[in-house]
């Protein structure tokens, strides 16, 4: 990191010191490191239970295993089996009792083990978490940050690789937000963990042990938000939009694409509810073309929704229809099949062809 | 690199310790999954614990007549990090490869 940098961070961080900035170390010149998604979940919460004593993390293994995953290794030893503790297997008691602690007054942050797990908790989330605030007059909000790992890639059995994105988006009351690399799982998690309304946080399980640089102090260089979408590579002619695992997919295709030729911008949409319409348009409005990749089926998946937004802010000016490249309208396949489910490069690049080719009338 | 700590399994037949008699891999030995780790004797018999997975081995816990409660740290394992979630294993990240190019006569109005 050079010193022209520093310098820039530390001028802006005067003028910008607004909630965008998760800051813990902004006078830290050494704040940026290297790790892993599953070091800067750990590191974020850690950090959450150290600045909230409200906060309390619970799941099937939270406690002293420390996760499946070593999403919550070591905090239950550093912050004590009061506030990091292990549940019964059984979502509907850890939703349930996030309904009873977040009315108590804490900030709960249950873990429901897999996606595909959280459907036992469906009712606790749909009927309870989502609605509280609505149905008490706004009088008990629910500030409960939800960790799903999700989505799929890792070779798992049955109910470990599902999407619940559209699921959990089509509730109103929820929050979803899901992080593409280790800089934005460290800040969305510790930015979802202050809000006051039900956030369902996906992570990315096959994303958990990618290495990428993580600068605690500041989300953005330029002081970005943490709402929102975010450009994660600019181009000119096609925008790729994805979320979570697919983010790090896109940006290969990217690269790929400039190869032939063609400039491509990847927005990583991050939070899927709210969507951030305002980026979908400036983006596409600029690029007049768009692929949306998502691992979820495509019968009803957000990516119907990301189209709609595009087409409503850009018809006048798209070179042809957006396009989805999605998982197929099955069950999620076991891990054996899963590479041929999951959007590969060369589907997206099929994707992408499809609206390079339109021909209007 | 990540660790993974082995607590002492429950043995069964209610019982609640064990002690550790002799220790078959040390420090710094790469194991196999169900190679024996330790030989350790309850109230009802001596037995071998096989290795739940494969790794190098980082430390172990209690030297011969110690005693360990059931749910107690007994081993620790160093794995990469990709094998480090308990449940699935993450395919190893490879340069991407395609077999699809992209054509088109892109008109800039």
């Amino acid at each position: 990191m050079s010193n022209s940098i520093l310098e820039g961070r530390d001028a802006a961080g005067e003028s910008t010191a607004d909630d965008t900035v998760t800051n813990t170390a902004a006078d830290s010149p050494a704040s940026t490191t290297v790790m892993s998604m599953q070091q800067a979940l750990n590191r974020a919460l850690d950090e959450v239970l150290a600045d909230n004593p409200k906060a309390v993390i619970f799941g099937e293994d939270c406690g002293r295993l420390g996760g499946v995953f070593r999403i919550t290794d070591g905090l239950q030893a550093k912050h004590g089996a009061q506030r990091v503790f292990d549940t019964p297997l059984a979502e509907s008691g850890i939703l349930g009792m996030s309904v009873g602690l977040a009315m108590a007054g804490f900030h709960p942050i249950p873990e429901v083990q897999f996606d595909g797990f959280a459907y036992p908790a469906i009712n606790q989330i749909v009927c309870q978490i989502a609605r509280m605030n609505y149905r008490s007059r706004g009088t008990m909000p629910m500030p409960i940050t939800l960790r799903v790992p999700s989505f799929g890639g890792i070779r798992a059995p049955e109910h470990h690789g599902e999407s619940l994105e559209a699921l959990f988006a089509h509730v109103p009351g929820l929050k979803v937000v899901s992080p593409s690399n280790p800089h934005e799982a460290y800040h969305l998690l510790k930015y979802a963990a202050t809000r006051p309304d039900p956030v369902i946080f996906m992570e990315p399980k096959s994303r958990y042990w990618q290495k990428g640089e993580v600068d605690t102090a500041r989300h953005d260089a330029g002081g970005g938000s943490p709402t929102g979408a975010k450009v994660m590579r600019e181009g000119r002619h096609l925008t790729l939009v994805a979320w979570g695992a697919m983010v790090s997919r896109c940006l290969q295709v990217a690269e790929l694409a400039a190869e032939d030729g063609i400039d491509i911008e990847v927005l990583d949409l991050r939070w899927l509810k709210p969507i951030d319409a305002e980026a979908l348009a400036a983006s596409v409005r600029k690029t007049r073309r768009a692929v949306v990749v998502h691992e979820a089926p495509l019968t009803s998946g957000l990516g119907a929704e990301v189209a709609q937004l595009i087409t409503q802010s850009c018809f006048d000016t798209l070179k042809a229809p957006v396009e989805r490249v999605t998982g197929f309208d099955v069950p999620y396949p076991s891990g054996d099949l899963e590479d041929e489910y999951i959007p590969n490069i060369d589907r997206i690049l099929f994707g992408i062809q499809r609206v390079l080719e339109y021909k209007r009338g | 690199m990540a660790e993974i700590s082995f607590p002492l399994p429950d043995l069964g037949e209610g019982l609640i310790e064990a002690t550790v008699l002799e220790w078959l891999v040390s420090p710094g030995e790469q194991v196999e999954r169900n190679q024996p780790l330790v030989e350790v004797e309850t109230t009802k018999s001596a037995v071998e614990l096989p290795s739940p997975q494969a790794g190098k081995v980082v430390r172990t816990y209690g030297g011969p007549g110690d005693k360990i409660n059931v749910g107690e740290p007994l081993i620790v394992f160093e794995v990469p990090d990709n094998t480090a979630g308990i449940v699935g294993t993450v395919p190893k990240e490879e340069a991407p490869k395609r077999r699809v190019r992209l054509s088109a006569v892109l008109d800039e109005d």
